[in-house]
This record gives C-alpha cells, structure tokens and sequence, in this order.
C-alpha cells in the first residue's frame, strides 16, 4: 500500500477520534479556541490562547472575542469568504476580491453605521504604496493584485468615496449597490430587478418568494411582465403579479444605471463598467413593451414601497420615513433601515460564528439580543459578531 | 420491398439529397435555459448565437423514412396528391355561381352590389331560396332585375357600419344561416356588404357612447372577520396536505402561506383562494382539480373534498351587500357595454379569415366570404378559449384539400401573400412546431409558421427551397421575439423581397432580400392549425385570430391591423352622476375578456354624455373594481390613483383617468359577472374603510437538532495549516497545491456535507505544507528543534525522538490542554503504527517527518471548529 494511502486512511482514523473528542465538557480554553477558530477562522497561537482564556474565565469573553477579531484572518478569511457569496448571482464563494468585497469589509473594520452599506457615499481601496494598479471604472486590477498579494486586508484598505473615485455623482451613490462590483452582477443585461433581488437576499436575508402578495395594486407593473404568461392569464393573477407588483416600484430606483460591457469581444464582461445617466431612463426599461402595452411606463427613478402595507408589512420599516423616494440612494436607505435588515444581519452573523442557523427558542432570543447589540452599537457588526462568537463558544 | 427501393423509384428520387445539408456555422440553437416554459417577462441577455435562414425543419433521413412509409397507403389512396389524411373533413360550401341574364347594372355601384353580395347570396342554399324573383319580400336577390334587386336590399344594409346593417343583425340573429353558427355568417355578410361599399368605409375606431341600462351592484357573500367558519371546514384540510409547503417554517416555504400553524395567518393568507359564491370555482379547488398540484391521493377526488369544506364554509355565511360604506358607481354586466367598433384593419386581400368568435363545436369558420370557405375541422385536444380563439393543447384544425385550393389559387395568382396571427405560444420550448401550415406532410410544403424555442420560423415553398420549404427563415436568436404571451406575428412573401416577418407592428429585420416563383406549390395541400398535416409537429398555444392575405402587405398595414387589436372590447360606462354631482356623468372603461380567466379594463376616462357639462374640480382618489358585489382582491391598478377632474382636462372625449390597463379575474363568466366601480374619495364624498388588521408575523417552529460543530471551509484550512506550520500562504509551491485543490475543498462549513473527496484534497494541501516545512531548513530547525531530520530514521526516530516528534506535533498542530483535541498519548499511539510502518520501509527521516506531520496536519484536530 502506498504512503498516500496509509496517510488518507490514516487522516480519516484521525477525523473520527477528533469527533469523538468534542463530546467533551470545553472549559475556558476550549471556549478560548473555538471563538478563535470561528472569528478568525485559524488557530490560536498558544500566548494569545491562554489570554482569551483568562479573559473568559474573568467573565470578559467578549473582550476575548475582540481579541479574535484583531486577527488579520477575521477580515482576510472570515469576513472575505463571508461576504464573497454576495457579490454574484451564482452565490459562489471563488470570487476574487472587488470593491463589494472591500467596501463591507472596510465598513465593518472602521465600525461604521453598516446600514450605510446600501445609501452611503463610500469606497475601500487599496493604500497608496502598495504597489497596486490604481482603482479602474472598467476592471478589477486594483483588488484582484490586493488579494494575489495576500496583503492584510484589516490594514491595507483605506476609506474613500466613489463620488471622488469612479465619478458617480454623490446622490447616485448607494453604497455597495453602485460598485463596480455589484452592477457587474446586478446591472448587467436584464432589467435590473436583479439588483432589487439580490440585495433583499443578501441584506435582508429573504427571496422574493417569501414576500409574495398578490393583493397590491400591479399600477407599476412594466410592459415587459406579460399578464398571460402562455395564454393563462391565472398564472400572472396568482403568480406574478405577487412579486412584481411590490418589486417593480421598488426597482424603479435603478432606472439611471446600468453595466455597459462589449459583448462580442468581452462576454464575461470583465471590462464593463457602471454607466449612470441622471435623469435619463436606462433603455432597458422599455424593452418588450409590446408583451403588455397597457402596462406601466418608466418615466424616472421615482421608487415606492408597496410593501409598508399588507403582509409584509412584518418586515418592519422604519415608520420615520417616506416609503417613497428617488433613486438607490434613498431606497438603500429605506431597506436598510427596516428591522428586517438588522435580523438579517445578526442571523446571518450567527451563522458564520455558530456554524448553523439559529434552531430554537434560545437561539432566537440571542437573534434578539444580537438586534439590541448591533442597534446599541450604532449598528457596527464587530460587536455582533463577537456577542454571536460567546454565545456559541459551548459551555 | 427493398428498403431502399420503392417500385422503381430510388430513395433519393423522393427525398431530395439537399433536405440532409448540414446546419451553416454557427446555426446552433440556443437552448432555452427557462426551466419552466414560460415566463412572466421575457428573459433577458446571456446568450449570443445568431443565425437567421436555418436548416431546422428538416426531418432525420430515419424519421423521413418513417413518414414516407407511414404515407404510403395514403399516397396511394389520393392518386399521388400529399397531405389528405383519411378522416372525415368538412363538407364545403361551392361558390355559388349565377346564371344573370337580367337588365344590366346601370350604375357601378349596383354593379359592385352585385358582384359582392348578390352573386353571394342568389343560391338556393342561402338567401335566393325564399328571397329570390317571386319569394318573400324584400326581394334583394331577385334575378330578373338587379336594379330592382339593388333598391331592395338598399334599406337592409348600412354602407358606413356594415356591422350594423339590418341584413347582418337578423342573419346573426339566427335568421337562416346557412352555416351551424349564426355569428359566422354574420360575419360572412358583413364581409361582403364592406366590399361592395368599398372605400367608403374609413375604418373609424369611435363609438358612439349611449347611456346603459342603469341598475344596482347585487348582493354576495363576504368574508366574515373571524376565523372560525374557515378554521372548522377548510383550515383541516390546508394543515394536513398543503402545511409542507405552504407555511413560513417549511423547508422550502412557499408563499400564500394559508397552512400556516396559527390559523388567523393561514385565513388572512386564504382569502383570495377561496370564492364563496362559487366554492368549486375557488383557487384551492382549481388548483387541484384542474392543474393536478399536488394532490394527495386522486385530484378529482380531492378536488371536491376542497370544494365540499368550502361549500360547507361558505353555506354558514350569508350573502352580504356590498359594503354600504363604499362610495360605488352604478353596475353593468360586459353585455351591458357598448360594443367598440373592429372597424380599421386592412383586409382588402383577405382570402380566408378566421376569428374563432363560435365557442363550441369543432369547426372554426373562414368568414373570409371568399368562396369556398375554408372551414377548419377540430381534432385531438382543441378547445375554445374566452374573448375568441382556440387553445392547441393536443390536436389540430384542419380545413379540407378541396377547399384548400384556394389558396393555391388566389396566392399563386398573385405571386405574393400573408400570414397574419394572433397567437399566444403555450411556452418557449416547443421546436419546429407548426402554428400554421399549408402542407403535404413534413416534406411537402406550400408554407408553414412555426415556433423554435423563442423564435418565429418561416417556411415557404419556392424556387429558393426544396420541397420541404426549407431552410426556413426565423427570427434573430438574441431577440427572442417569440414570448409565451399573445403577440400578432406577420409574415409576408412577394418575390421581391422574399420572406419577413413582423412581430407586434415591428418589422423583426428577418427577411430573405429577394424572393422567388410560387410555382412549385402544390394544390393538393390542406391547410392546418397547431400541427403537420401528418402530426409529428404539435404547436401548443393560443391563436385568437388568422387571416390569409394574397398580397404581402407592408408595414403601415401590418401596424394598421395590430393597432386594431383582437378580440371583442366593450365600453362599459359606470354612472357616477350623484357623486360628481353632474348629470349623465360616467367613468368609462374599455373591458374586453382577456382570455378564459380574466378581464381586460383598459383606459379608463370620465365623460358626460350631456352636452355643455364639463367638470370642476372634482376629486377622484382609490378607484377599485368591483365584481360580483365585492372588490378584486387581485388587480386592482387604480388603488393609488389620486387625480382630479377638471374643466382644463376635459375635451370632446371626456378626460382620460389612467393610461394603464388591468386583470380581474373571471368569476362566473361573461354573462353573468356584475362590475361596479368603488371609490375612495369622489367629489365630496368618501368610503369609510376599516384599516385591515396588522398581519401577524408567523410563528418559529424549531427546527431538527443541528450540529455544533463544523468543519474549516476551504480558505480558513489554508490560513490554519499556514499558521500552524509557519510556511507561508503564498509560498510558491503550497499556492500552486492550493489552487490546484481549492475547489475540492469543503466550501462550506456544514460538517454534514463533509465527503471523502475532500479529505483527498486536504491530504494533498497537508502534504504540500509539511514538505515544504521539513525541506526548508530554517523552518524545520525551528519545528523540529532537537531532530536531526539529516540522521538515519533508526536514531532520529528511536523512543526518544520519536517522543520528540510526538511533542512537537501536538503542541504545535494540535494543542495542549485541550479538552476537545486528542491527548498527546492518542496522537502517539496513532503515529507510532504509521512511524514504525514507514521505518520498516526504509523510509528517510524526512519522509517520515512530512507524513508525520501532514497525518496530524489534515486530521480532524486541524479542521474541526
């Protein structure tokens, strides 16, 4: 038998008896390890063991967690892989590093107001001196040589604004919602209802499916959504009209944008870049406005949040303002400020520190007391996670 | 019979060689990624083949063998003619031809009377049998005068509406026809009376508005506020069968959550499911029996059991008036409105026409009026859809050979035509599906419209072509033009220009560029609807209106009859005079069924039909469609409307309200749905609504015990061996590994999604790290401080180093004084077996160092977390 067989069989032997070893009571250095193994997502070293140790045993595990969180890894591991799903449609985590990535790493780093992450005028990039290709409208050189580099992401990035960087004006900028990033995702071909889409599942941790009310009114319903899908108009009235009757006046506040990319000599688009044109509705908008003539027609980006009545009302949004507005701005605002977002981020928290989703009664409290933290906090996410890390660190 | 013999023809005699060409480069299809068929909006981007002339449409050489002897009796039955099949067809009505031998015609007028509807209508078999010389009066086809005849029918025809001449209403009426449905030799009539008027019709699209019978919305029943009816009937059922799904906690919920656990959530989520006035007609109940999802056990069966818990239901509550605290308009029925005029298309060419306004039987009329009709024989699965048209499920319609000629004739006679349709393709996967065809079979062809995926296909016989008419020409792949919801689709030949094709009014740019000779066509042929001929080409889909044009027609007249729309619309005009506090005052909606499930409102403006009255400024704000004494609980586009009614609004047509349109489900039918128009603010009055409860959040359910446990992702088992080794991440050779197995790694942290595949990869990385630790020497002499890793494995690792090793291992890979990782004694007893093995192989001591590490490496103490 081979080495490399002997070593497989022999790693599988080892995965059981670590298996069995977890049944263990963890005392204050097994708590000590695993908040560093789920914040960091690394071992400790042994100094820094026994400090989150004492720490724990002193009763102050969150100062412990804290100290995880100053790992390099929280932000180049935990967070980067956290956040990389979010940034594509296919959800997968082989991305590279873009501004997405780093804005939401940057935010959370700098304990900014995270729901600023959808309204904010902002921008992470790379330190001068770095030796980094400079920030591009139309590729991702810049972030792509940050991670190739395998630069401390905790220290290498540095704040800005995109008004200053990539030209959009400053009431067009929504936070991640107009990098480069997410309009290479969202932006891109279709009829940017996937910008809206995406951002309610990686913000607000819900599909479509779960926010289907067919009892609001279709008026802003474009042309392009056919009302009798296949000759049955059933489909539209009990399908259909369920989602886009809420989606399509939220959707209106992209209707300025767009990802502009050469598709015949760049189809995976890796040099497209955001187009904004204020006060002009993006053609896109107007497509297939035969399928239903007497539909809805974009004038602007004039958004409107059906949704503050009937069932979802439960998302809980903000009564101190409009449900109305104009552009990404001011719906990124609307979005983030609901309670919907700040469940969404604690669930989503204790589920990269728990390594599970929340299961019971118990979970569910702490899911409300991780609201109170992010909240009491000024909404940064550092805390969360760390008050999220404690509770999970076993007993 | 030789197989590739046929009496003395060769194969390749009868299938033409050029039917196997190759498709040109980059003529792949795109295949439709939709999973469903269908969508609501088209979808958009992704994909980039192109091709417009196609070779698609062409049979494999074994299904052309299949066929060919498939049609082989019937090529003999016929005398060599393609494409009769050997059912029963329609019998035909002959033109009728008459033996005038009276005065002539004194003015061209008359002349044109003549030869548009007395010739028409002299037969025996239509009017001239009681109508003729010396038969009932009025004698409008006598023979023996047609001067004479011509002042009789004068009264009985309206020149300038033909719609409403007195002729066409009686005979629609049932007087006589000579056909089994009224309303098609209505139309038959109406045909003739506007050819004989010729260009005196313009075609005009205005009505004139009448005041409608004035009555009250009716009762119905309502919802009650409570639960408890719902809960006792209904509820049970949604809990046992439909609680997988539909409820918040469900592992793939689906929303309306009506199975929820709490039953208040579960009734305010049911009540657009349920009709109380109709129980078997409610979404629960159609859901089951009529689109078979998932029913428990036979969906008929279970079908009725949802209708009988809502009958029961619904026979606990009585029927309700509507709201008194509504402000509502006055009610109609859609037969109640006024019927708009269909007047405008461009039908000078016309040579059969169909559309479908019959509604039951098996045959569709051609009510072209061009002799002979080209009546269609249903077969298979073909049903007949609301607001006019037939819906191609399984089955065809098909006119005879005989009475098919005529296209044959009239098209070749002018060396040009037209296929216009008003279709609604049942989804967006079918290929080489026939919409409409005029063919032998799959191999013959005159011409055919079909859909590929999201493309119209365009195929027609010509000197261009073979015999199957192809390649066809279709739309642009990355259009995709062709969308599972109704479009009109107009493709023209001439030989000019070939073939091209228009879709919505729009010219799609599909077009051959030059054309050919017709006069290969073969009058043999039958046309058909929704399949070949031979059947091995079903299109599934709505066509709500056909007409054949034996000349192509151009742009402007394609635009022209698109605008003209489909279907019966009707105004329905809701009285509002109390509240607007003006006389004969009415907000107007154009209505038409949308299709079987649904209505059309449309355009709604304000009008009074009192001359001189012209409104203030009379506020309108939340205007709803009422049916059947209650609101639509779906649809409702004129909920936030918040306008005025003003004097500087107001023109000759009144003042527009609303440019959008809107569906309202169909309940009870045509004939029967009652509408009325509710307002929330109207002049100076207001509804008082009761603001609907708060929705309550569903309840948690807990979910099954979950690991507490999890395994390091494929970047943090990179970042952990760095760390714990000391080698560095982006070290040439790990990264290489690493980039090599990242993608085999875990990608997430669920230990339950842990497979053996992984820990192959894990192995690998682990390996990679170790090795690069025991070669580099600087880091080696720090890990394995007092280990000569250069000395013989005997000595290096006799009890004493190999207690060294073990030590350095787990303090280093695996931590002390942890509870939760093994013990040093653990490790040692594990890697004394693997160390003795590798000693007893004459291992080096390097060897046995890196698979001493990478074994503690990539276990479980490094990748649990």
């Amino acid at each position: 038998m081979s080495k490399s067989r002997w070593l497989i069989i022999f790693n599988l032997c080892m995965v059981f008896v670590g298996l069995l070893s977890t049944n263990t009571q963890a005392a204050e250095r097994e708590q000590a390890k695993r908040l560093h193994d789920r914040l960091a997502g690394i071992p400790p070293s042994e100094a820094l063991l026994s400090n989150m140790a004492t720490l724990i045993s002193n009763n102050r595990a969150v100062e412990a967690a804290n100290l995880a969180i100053d790992n390099p890894a929280f932000y180049n591991i935990t967070l980067k892989n956290w956040i990389a799903p979010w940034t594509n449609r296919d959800q997968n985590v082989f991305v590279p590093l873009n501004d997405f990535t780093a804005t939401v790493i940057g935010l959370i780093r700098d304990d900014a107001d995270f729901r600023s992450v959808l309204s904010a005028d902002v921008l992470y990039v790379g330190n001068t001196g770095l030796g980094l290709p400079a920030y591009a409208n139309n590729n991702n050189a810049h972030y792509q040589a940050l991670e190739d580099g395998g630069f401390n992401l905790k220290t290498s990035l540095q704040a800005t604004t995109q008004s200053a960087v990539t030209g959009v004006p400053t009431d067009a900028t929504a936070g991640i919602i107009t990098t480069r990033g997410a309009a290479r995702a969202y932006f891109i071909n279709g009829t940017n209802r996937a910008m809206l889409r995406f951002t309610l599942m990686n913000f607000l941790c819900t599909d479509l499916e779960t926010l289907k009310d067919t009892t609001r009114s279709p008026d802003r319903i474009r042309q392009d959504v056919s009302r009798s899908p296949g000759g049955d108009s059933r489909l539209f009235l009990n399908n259909c009209i369920g989602c886009h009757s809420g989606m399509d006046p939220l959707a209106q506040a992209f209707a300025y944008y767009d990802f502009s990319y050469d598709e015949d000599n760049d189809p995976d688009a890796l040099n497209g870049s955001l187009q904004y044109h204020a006060n002009i509705v993006d053609g896109k908008y107007q497509i297939n406005t035969t399928t239903f003539p007497y539909g809805f027609i974009t004038p602007d980006n004039k958004w409107s949040n059906y949704w503050r009545q009937g069932q979802n009302q439960v998302l809980g949004w903000d009564k101190d303002l409009d449900g109305s507005g104009q552009g990404a701005k001011s719906l990124g605002q609307e979005l983030s400020h609901s309670q919907q977002f700040a469940s969404c981020q604690a669930t989503k928290v204790f589920k990269a520190v728990c390594l599970r989703p929340p299961a019971d009664a118990a979970d569910r409290t702490e899911i409300s007391s991780l609201v109170s933290t992010f909240s009491s906090n000024g909404y940064a996410l550092k805390p969360v996670f760390a008050h999220a890390a404690v509770y999970c660190m076993g007993d | 019979m030789s197989l590739k013999k046929i009496g003395s023809f060769h194969l390749s005699e009868i299938i033409p060689l050029q039917w196997r060409g190759t498709p040109k480069a980059g003529g792949g299809r795109v295949q439709n990624t939709t999973p469903s068929g269908f969508a609501c909006h088209p979808s958009n981007g992704g994909e980039f083949s192109s091709v417009q002339i196609t070779h698609r449409w062409q049979p494999t050489l074994l299904l052309r063998l299949f066929t060919f002897f498939l049609f082989l009796p019937l090529l003999s039955a016929c005398g060599g003619g393609g494409g009769e099949t050997n059912r029963v067809l329609p019998s035909e009505v002959q033109a009728t031809v008459s033996n005038y031998s009276g005065p002539a015609a004194s003015t061209s007028d008359i002349q044109q009377f003549k030869l548009n509807v007395w010739d028409n209508l002299v037969g025996n078999d239509r009017c001239g049998k009681c109508h003729g010389s010396g038969g009932q009066t009025p004698n409008f086809v006598r023979s023996d005068d047609i001067n004479l005849a011509y002042q009789q029918a004068t009264p009985l025809v309206n020149l300038t509406q033909p719609t409403l001449s007195k002729m066409v209403t009686k005979v629609g009426g049932g007087h006589n026809c000579w056909l089994a449905s009224p309303s098609a030799c209505a139309d038959i009539l109406t045909t003739w009376i506007a050819a004989w008027a010729g260009g005196s019709i313009a075609g005009s699209t205005t009505v004139d508005l009448r005041a409608p019978t004035i009555f009250s919305a009716g009762t119905s029943k309502s919802f009650p506020e409570s639960s408890t009816y719902f809960a006792q009937h209904v509820y049970p059922l949604l809990t046992q069968y439909c609680a997988g799904c539909h409820q918040a906690n469900a592992s793939v919920p689906q929303s309306p959550f009506f199975a929820s656990s709490d039953v208040d959530t579960a009734y305010q989520n049911v009540l657009s499911k349920i009709d109380l006035d109709t129980p078997a007609q409610s979404r629960l109940v159609l859901r089951l029996g009529q689109e078979f999802h998932n029913c428990w056990s036979d969906c008929t069966v279970n079908a009725k059991t949802m209708s009988d818990a809502i009958t029961a239901m619904a026979n606990q509550i009585q029927p309700t008036p509507v709201d008194p605290k509504l402000l509502i308009s006055k009610a109609l029925k859609l037969t109640d409105g006024l019927v708009a005029s269909q007047g405008g298309r461009f039908e000078t060419h016309v040579i059969a026409n169909y559309a479908f306004k019959t509604g039951e039987g098996s045959t569709a009329y051609d009510t072209s009026g061009v002799e002979p009709a080209l009546n269609l024989t249903f077969s298979g699965d073909v049903q007949w859809v609301g607001g006019w048209g037939i819906r191609i499920v399984n089955g065809k319609a098909q006119g005879s050979t005989v009475a098919s000629k005529k296209l044959h004739q009239l098209i070749t006679a002018t060396g040009e035509y037209s296929i216009e349709a008003w279709v609604a393709p049942g989804n967006v996967t079918q290929e080489e599906a026939v919409i409409v065809g005029y063919s032998g079979s799959a191999m013959q062809r005159n011409f055919t419209l079909g859909q590929t995926l999201y493309n119209y296909d365009f195929l027609n016989r010509s000197k261009l072509t073979n015999a199957a008419a192809t390649p066809a020409l279709s739309t642009d792949d990355d259009d995709e033009v062709l969308q599972a919801t109704q479009q009109h689709v107009v493709v023209t030949y001439d030989p000019t220009h070939g073939r091209q094709i228009y879709v919505n009014g729009e010219f799609t740019g599909a077009a051959d560029g030059a054309g050919s000779s017709l006069a290969d066509w073969d009058d043999s042929f039958a046309l058909v609807l929704g399949n070949e001929v031979s059947n091995n080409h079903l299109w599934q889909g709505t066509i709500r209106f056909l007409a054949i044009h034996n000349r192509a027609l151009s742009l402007s007249q394609v635009q022209q009859n698109y605008n003209v729309g489909v279907g019966q619309k009707y105004f329905l005009l809701f009285q509002v005079s109390d509240m607007v506090q003006l006389p004969e005052s009415y907000i107007v909606f154009e209505v038409s069924e949308f299709d079987s499930y649904s209505y059309l409102f449309n355009k709604p403006f304000f009008i009074s039909l009192q001359a001189g009255v012209v409104p203030g400024n009379v506020a309108l704000k939340g205007m709803r469609i009422g049916i059947n004494g209650q609101e639509a609980t779906v649809g409702q586009a004129y909920a936030n409307l918040d306008t005025a009614l003003t004097a500087s609004n107001y023109g000759d047509k009144g003042q527009s309200i609303s440019s959008i349109g809107t569906i309202i489900n169909l309940q009870k039918g045509p004939q029967s749905d009652e509408f009325f128009l509710t307002f929330d603010h109207l002049g100076t009055q207001s509804s008082v609504r009761t603001a609907p409860a708060s929705p309550i959040a569903a309840t948690p359910v807990d979910l099954d015990p979950q690991p507490l446990i999890g395994i390091r992702h494929f970047d943090e088992i990179n970042a952990s061996f760095a760390a714990l080794t000391g080698v560095s991440s982006q070290q040439a050779s790990v990264l290489s590994t690493y980039n090599t197995v990242k993608q085999q790694l875990p990608t997430t942290e669920n230990i339950e999604g842990f497979v053996a595949a992984q820990q192959m990869a894990i192995t690998q990385l682990a390996i990679k790290y170790c090795a690069v630790l025991v070669d580099d020497p600087t880091l080696s002499a720090s890990f394995f401080s007092g280990i000569n890793l250069n000395a013989a494995s005997a000595s290096a690792f006799d009890n004493a180093g190999s207690a060294q090793l073990m030590s350095h291992l787990h303090n280093k890979l695996v931590g002390s004084n942890l509870t939760t990782q093994p013990s040093n004694a653990e490790l040692t007893t594990e890697l004394n077996t693997l160390i003795n093995t590798l000693k007893n192989n004459a291992a080096s001591t390097k060897t046995i160092a890196k698979a001493s590490c990478a074994t503690v490496l990539g276990s479980a103490s490094s990748l649990l977390q």
